[in-house]
């Protein structure tokens, strides 16, 4: 049946950048915020925007992501017609072959955007913590009359030169797109998510894989050409909170910003609800001595000892006389009787052993340069008595 | 697996829940942050592998019905059976008027049409009453390796006068059912039944046909020498929820670990309705002891020895301890509450203090702004 825009969510990414973290799972599979992951900020915007199509595009380690997402209910997008399909690379008559780049993985896919014969589509990124009416942009979209309208937020100038940059007219046309400019002549940031009147972009994708050249991206090729031929291509200014959440210490932030009322990062918020899948268990319980602060709590915890600035995900345990601050703690872990983490990202199931040292605060460390974020990798058991420092990373398993 | 079909009643009885069932039955008060108390009994089903599951209900069930819904948080969505809801239209027809059934007897003879399309071999029947972790199929397993005609589950720990108990022979065979006992001794029936389809298809025809509607009475009662009556004694954890004084208790049990160790034993999940909200926040401000949180909250004040339910808020300087404060409650600035159960949406005003006692805790009504 036909729909007027189909969603397509690039949740192929590696997700290199978060090196241990991501385990056996792509990227969008991480947990974030206590009791969701990544890939349900976009889930749920496409719900919540009355967008019921949409296709996730994987491609590495897509198994925990695949079962995740299962059949989409959590996100209301088990639908009879429509809904949420995981669309990994394929084999074609001509041959198969891996999703070369953004603009490719849609292409491999034209057939079925074309299934639903839709007027727009919209390109998504699956690793951005943001809540965004995509119906908004969308109208923005029609009223302009545009070809491709990219969603924008004006980031500090100081820092512009780190994002892909729009330079636009006075009416907020595009006139020309700078990747990561030395001296930026704006400072509105792409934040990755498009919409395009989907007959334009279908042409553009046949193009773009007739050229040898190209990398098969939107951001390199796709968007460049378009702007080249003159195509009628328009910013979407959003005010709201964005975070790509591509490395750690974006990662660890985008968890802070949770406990930092300014940040603009409420998810307590029931208007616009983000969705998860997550498993059942009981309401979390905070103990007799139990010292909890400045922190998000999730069901099926257990907190024994002090806890403060700290992301708690479900069925977490904090032994007594344990302490987590600054950290993030993902689903599963335990830490037990008076250990101490301390900026810390403590993957899925990880064992912390009793009076062991985890990460350390940024004041002690002797070299500023050196000091980061501890990372544990999913599974990672820390025997008791042990010490991990500042900036340490360790894996928990074997990597299938 | 699915050789056991599910039926819960859910009805008005007299009960001393006061406020509690204003705007419900029994199966839907809010229990343990998360749940209703249906929710442990349906849990309970599944994970037995029960998937058709029928709930007879009766009187305020809107609040019911709009929490099972299709029946997916428990997986009882189907295209064929799953969840039945079962409110009694043809009640009306059968006896003059309203009012309440009369037993369950009278409720199943209601629902005929119903019992007659079970396709599962065995049946059982609990009340949405009890909060309970059990593994039914080892009562099916236990009910079937007996030969009994009916196995009721039932408890060494006494209850009260209201509740219906066991006098069991060395095999386990009940001899004699008793209720309204000034001194209560035996097995406490906790109203689970294990029997064959046309077991209960037949008892159904031949007591509606004798206006015979109680099945204590005239079932476990008048037919303990013609049926074979088994009895499994289950002694762990099940909380009848009769009265205020029952919940409050039962509820605040839960801040034992040993407790929620055994009514939230992993091996056997309780599946609640799932609602989106996110994770609970608790504010620098904040401060919470030995107390069950659920997801969505946003903590200011002080939290001891508390049961709190969804989405609750509680703001600056306000002090709670030893209450329950069901989804969305908002206690204000200041405010002081002490044994006070508070329904859902409550609103609790600035500075405001508010003392139930132990034994007697307060209970405000859903909606009420204080």
């Amino acid at each position: 049946m036909k729909k007027e825009c189909v969603a397509m969510l690039l949740a192929g990414g590696q997700g290199s950048r978060l090196y241990v973290l991501t385990g056996n799972m792509a990227k969008p599979a991480v947990p974030f915020g206590g009791k969701f992951r990544i890939i349900d900020f976009p889930l749920s915007n496409c719900t919540n925007s009355g967008i019921d199509t949409v296709g996730v595009l994987t491609q590495y380690r897509p198994l925990e992501l695949n079962s995740y997402i299962g059949n989409g209910q959590p996100w209301e997008l088990d639908r009879l017609d429509g809904g949420v399909h995981i669309l990994p690379p394929y084999q074609s008559a001509d041959g198969a072959s891996w999703y070369k780049g953004t603009a490719n993985a849609i292409y491999q896919n034209i057939g079925f955007v074309d299934l639903y014969d839709p007027d727009y589509v919209a390109v998504l990124s699956g690793d951005h913590i943001y809540k965004m009416d995509y119906a908004a942009m969308l109208r923005r979209h029609k009223e302009c009359g545009a070809d491709c309208t990219i969603s924008v937020m004006e980031v500090p100038w100081h820092e512009a030169s780190r994002f892909g940059i729009m330079n636009v007219d006075e009416n907020d046309n595009i006139t020309e797109f700078e990747e990561k400019p030395k001296e930026p002549k704006s400072n509105l940031a792409s934040m990755g998510i498009y919409i395009f009147s989907w007959r334009k972009l279908r042409q553009y994708l046949i193009a773009d894989e007739a050229d040898p050249d190209s990398a098969n991206d939107f951001g390199k090729n796709v968007i460049p050409a378009m702007l080249r031929a003159g195509e009628k291509m328009v910013v979407y200014r959003f005010d709201g909170y964005w975070k790509d959440v591509g490395t750690l210490d974006s990662l660890w932030d985008a968890n802070m910003d949770m406990l930092l009322p300014g940040s603009g990062l409420n998810l307590l918020d029931r208007k616009w609800p983000i969705y998860s899948r997550t498993p059942s268990c009981p309401p979390a319980f905070i103990g007799a001595d139990a010292d909890v602060g400045n922190s998000v709590v999730a069901k099926g915890c257990t907190i024994l000892g002090e806890v403060k600035n700290t992301v708690l995900s479900y069925d977490t345990t904090v032994g007594e006389g344990a302490s987590v601050s600054y950290s993030v703690v993902m689903p599963g872990a335990v830490i037990e009787d008076g250990a101490k983490v301390r900026y810390a990202i403590v993957g899925e199931n990880c064992r912390i052993g009793k009076d062991t040292v985890v990460g350390a605060p940024p004041e002690t460390a002797e070299d500023p340069d050196q000091w980061g974020i501890t990372v544990l990798g999913p599974n990672c058991v820390v025997a008791q008595g042990d010490a991990v420092p500042a900036a340490a990373m360790r894996d928990g398993e074997v990597k299938a | 697996m699915n050789q056991m079909h599910g039926i819960i009643f859910s009805y008005e009885k007299k009960t001393g829940l006061r406020e509690l069932i204003e705007h419900r039955i029994h199966g839907s008060i809010p229990f343990a942050g998360d749940y209703r108390v249906v929710d442990f009994m349906l849990s309970n089903m599944v994970n037995a592998g029960v998937r058709d599951v029928g709930v007879i209900m009766h009187g305020k069930c809107q609040s019911l019905l709009d929490h099972l819904g299709s029946g997916k948080s428990w997986d009882l969505s189907r295209n064929y059976g799953g969840l039945t809801l079962l409110p009694a239209f043809a009640y009306a027809e059968h006896r003059e008027g309203g009012g309440q059934f009369r037993g369950k007897l009278e409720a199943l003879g209601c629902v005929r049409d119903y019992l007659w399309s079970i396709r599962q071999d065995y049946v059982v029947l609990c009340d949405s009453d009890l909060v309970i972790n059990i593994p039914l199929d080892d009562v099916l397993q236990r009910h079937i390796t007996a030969g009994a005609d009916i196995t009721a589950v039932c408890t060494s720990v006494l209850g009260g006068r209201d509740d219906v108990y066991f006098k069991l022979d060395e095999n386990s065979r009940i001899i004699d059912t008793a209720y309204d006992l000034f001194a209560p001794s035996g097995y406490r029936c906790l109203q689970i039944f294990v029997m064959k389809t046309s077991l209960l298809q037949q008892l159904v025809d031949e007591c509606m046909a004798h206006n015979q509607y109680s099945f204590q009475h005239h079932v476990l009662q008048d037919r303990v020498q013609a049926l074979y009556l088994n009895a499994y004694v289950w002694d762990g954890y099940a909380a009848h929820i009769g009265t205020v004084q029952d919940y409050y208790q039962r509820s605040m049990e839960l801040l034992r670990g040993d407790v929620r160790a055994e009514l939230f034993c992993p091996e056997r999940p309780v599946y609640a309705k799932e609602n989106g909200s996110a994770s609970t926040y608790i504010d620098p401000t904040g401060e919470c002891t030995t107390s069950l949180i659920a997801d969505g909250c946003d903590i200011q004040g002080r939290v001891k020895h508390c049961v709190v339910f969804r989405g609750v808020k509680i703001e600056q300087g306000a002090d709670v301890e030893n209450c329950i404060l069901f989804k969305g409650t908002v206690v204000k600035k200041g405010a002081i509450l002490r044994h006070v159960i508070t329904d859902k949406h409550v609103v609790i005003s600035e500075n405001r203090t508010l003392m139930g006692a132990e034994d007697y805790p307060m209970v405000i009504g859903r909606d009420t702004v204080v």
